[in-house]
């Protein structure tokens, strides 16, 4: 195979294609497939065990499921409380995204174009941010967020969750701001618009691709978090889809086909709306390696 | 009070300086409030003995910190992250690698493959978890059925039951989980690459591992650092994946920082001794940030 690096192009202008090719274009093509099965096959294998009973996993753990027990979903649904567990998802993400969002905005272009002093000690005290992991101040948060009130509430997550996300948006809304021409700024101010006047009107408005990028990165932060609700949302009326889905799997732990259902379940949307927006999730997610 | 407000903005510099903070300063307080001061009371704790729920917290000095050298329950913690590291670094950038050259020129079907490889990385960790413990369930997991349908009894395994399997058999998981993430971002770095230096590279005879260790790796050099950067965080922070799949079972063998901190301080409530390894993976961070940054400066120039 690796001879092959690179050199498909040369091969491939040829009118007339040797049998070397074809055999080539056979491997490849059968590698390609190889990985997408190692990808695929869990999947299949999550569905075929949600859709049988569990005699028929004992019996049969690998094959399909002789009766399709669509009626297993319904039942994981009803019993695992994925209602109340997406109810708190949305209610505690939605509020994050938006204040990461909004927040790292304002902070990156006041950072990349306003002047003040102090600026560059600002940035890079929120850039220390981006090297403290969430551990290693997780401990006194709890009592903090306690102390405060706020335990045993939404805000339990959305405050922590907003602030630990925010040393990154600023790092990159900064940098998208950064790379604006200063023409458009200069213009508008001759125009009459002050600074916000510019920021909303004129900056804002060009930050499209970023704020989508930042928006779908927080989102699935916020969305998938697991150690951060574990610890500060332990009621189960506050608990959202990951760690409700945890304690549905334990409690059902050797009842495998409730617990697969209950884990399709929880997989099934987010997977939906990948695939309808597939290029908007692959640049938000590695919108910070890629331009990093 | 009123005149000097309205010198103030009377002031046109001092003015502007007031624009600018309005803008940074929500920003700043959520940071302030959430992030660093939680981070210097975590030092703070880590000083004391506490349980959680008495009202005195007993200051002991550097105490934490001694009975931390003498913890082999850290060590093995640690030693599990830098496996974590190397295998969940090494795995995914040589898969992603070796697909991405396969892709790069472009080929029918390239967006059905990306889209499957990266179907994994928008799941949960706490997802992929579930899926790969089910896979490695001995009794009636496809793992072990499969081996067992094709007559490979003895290859059936307790995968994440025996302490020797069970840290490669969570990697290997982490690693499905994120392996298209490390593909699509070598296949955009393969795109800056210079097609006239690979084809004067054909010329002059160069064969396809040359090809690939002369152009192709140091073209993508920007590339890998940031992956690693990535497993790198992802090795010293990995908690979710462990936490659904073995709790750090079985015994001590999958335990890692992240979860050995969350276990003393929160199940065990040693508040002031987790705080002090809650600081020891602070630390770890810093240092791996810095060895991180010096790298990338000097591969920059």
């Amino acid at each position: 195979m690796a001879s092959d690096v690179g050199a498909s192009y040369q091969v491939a202008r040829q009118p007339r294609r040797p049998a070397r090719y074809w055999i080539a274009r056979a491997v490849l093509y059968g590698v390609l497939i190889l990985f997408a099965l190692y990808v695929l096959v869990p999947f299949m294998w999550v569905v075929f065990t949600a859709l049988k009973s569990n005699l028929e996993i004992a019996q049969d753990p690998l094959g399909l499921p002789p009766n399709w027990r669509f009626e297993n979903l319904a039942q994981a649904w009803n019993q695992g409380k994925f209602s109340r567990y997406f109810i708190n998802s949305v209610i505690v993400t939605v509020p994050i995204v938006m204040l990461v969002v909004s927040l790292s905005c304002l902070a990156g272009y006041g950072l990349a174009r306003l002047k003040m002093p102090g600026r560059m000690l600002i940035f890079y005290f929120f850039l220390v941010g981006l090297m403290v992991p969430f551990t290693a101040i997780m401990i006194p948060l709890f009592y903090i967020l306690r102390d405060i009130g706020v335990l045993g509430t939404y805000w339990a997550m959305i405050l922590p969750q907003t602030a630990i996300s925010l040393p990154f948006g600023i790092f990159f809304m900064r940098a998208f701001f950064s790379g604006l021409p200063y023409d458009l700024t200069d213009a508008a101010k001759i125009d009459g618009c002050n600074d916000f006047g510019v920021f909303r009107r004129v900056m804002l408005p060009l930050a499209g691709p970023a704020v989508a990028a930042l928006v779908v990165f927080n989102f699935m932060g916020a969305w998938n978090a697991f150690l951060l609700p574990l610890i500060y949302l332990q009621s189960d009326k506050l608990r959202p889809v990951m760690t409700g889905m945890m304690f549905f799997t334990t409690r059902w732990g050797p009842d495998y086909s409730m617990s697969m259902a209950g884990t399709l379940i929880v997989m099934l949307p987010i997977m939906l709306v990948y695939l309808v927006f597939q290029r908007q999730f692959i640049q938000g997610l590695t919108a910070g390696a890629v331009r990093g | 009070m009123t005149e000097s407000i309205r010198q103030f903005f009377a002031n046109r510099k001092l003015r502007d300086y007031a624009t600018g903070y309005a803008f940074v300063i929500p920003a700043l307080v959520m940071y302030v409030i959430f992030v660093v001061y939680p981070f210097f009371y975590t030092i703070y704790l880590s000083l004391t003995k506490w349980d959680g729920a008495k009202p005195v917290k007993e200051f002991v000095g550097f105490l934490n910190y001694e009975r931390l050298f003498a913890d082999p329950r850290l060590w093995s913690a640690l030693s599990h992250n830098m496996i974590w590291i190397v295998l969940g670094t090494v795995t995914p950038v040589a898969i992603g690698l070796f697909l991405g050259v396969l892709l790069w020129r472009g080929l029918r079907g390239m967006v059905f493959f990306r889209t499957v490889y990266f179907l994994p990385v928008v799941l949960a960790p706490v997802a992929v978890g579930i899926i790969w413990k089910w896979m490695y369930n001995p009794q009636f997991g496809p793992i072990n059925s499969t081996l067992r349908a094709v007559g490979l009894d003895v290859l059936a395994k307790g995968w994440l039951g025996d302490p020797y399997l069970a840290l490669p058999s969570i990697i290997l998981a982490g690693v499905w989980g994120y392996f298209g993430f490390c593909f699509v971002v070598i296949m955009a770095g393969l795109q800056n690459i210079d097609m006239e230096q690979i084809d004067a590279a054909l010329v002059d005879g160069a064969n396809g591992p040359q090809r690939l260790w002369y152009i192709i790796i140091p073209g993508l050099r920007h590339v890998l650092t940031m992956i690693t950067a990535f497993t790198l965080i992802l090795g010293v922070n990995v908690f979710d994946i462990v936490w659904i799949t073995t709790r750090g079972g079985p015994g001590r063998a999958t335990h890692v920082i992240a979860t050995y901190t969350y276990n003393t301080a929160f199940r065990e409530s040693y508040v002031g001794y987790g705080s002090a390894l809650a600081i020891v993976m602070g630390l770890v961070s810093l240092v791996l940030s810095f060895i991180f940054i010096s790298i990338r400066e000097r591969g920059g120039d």
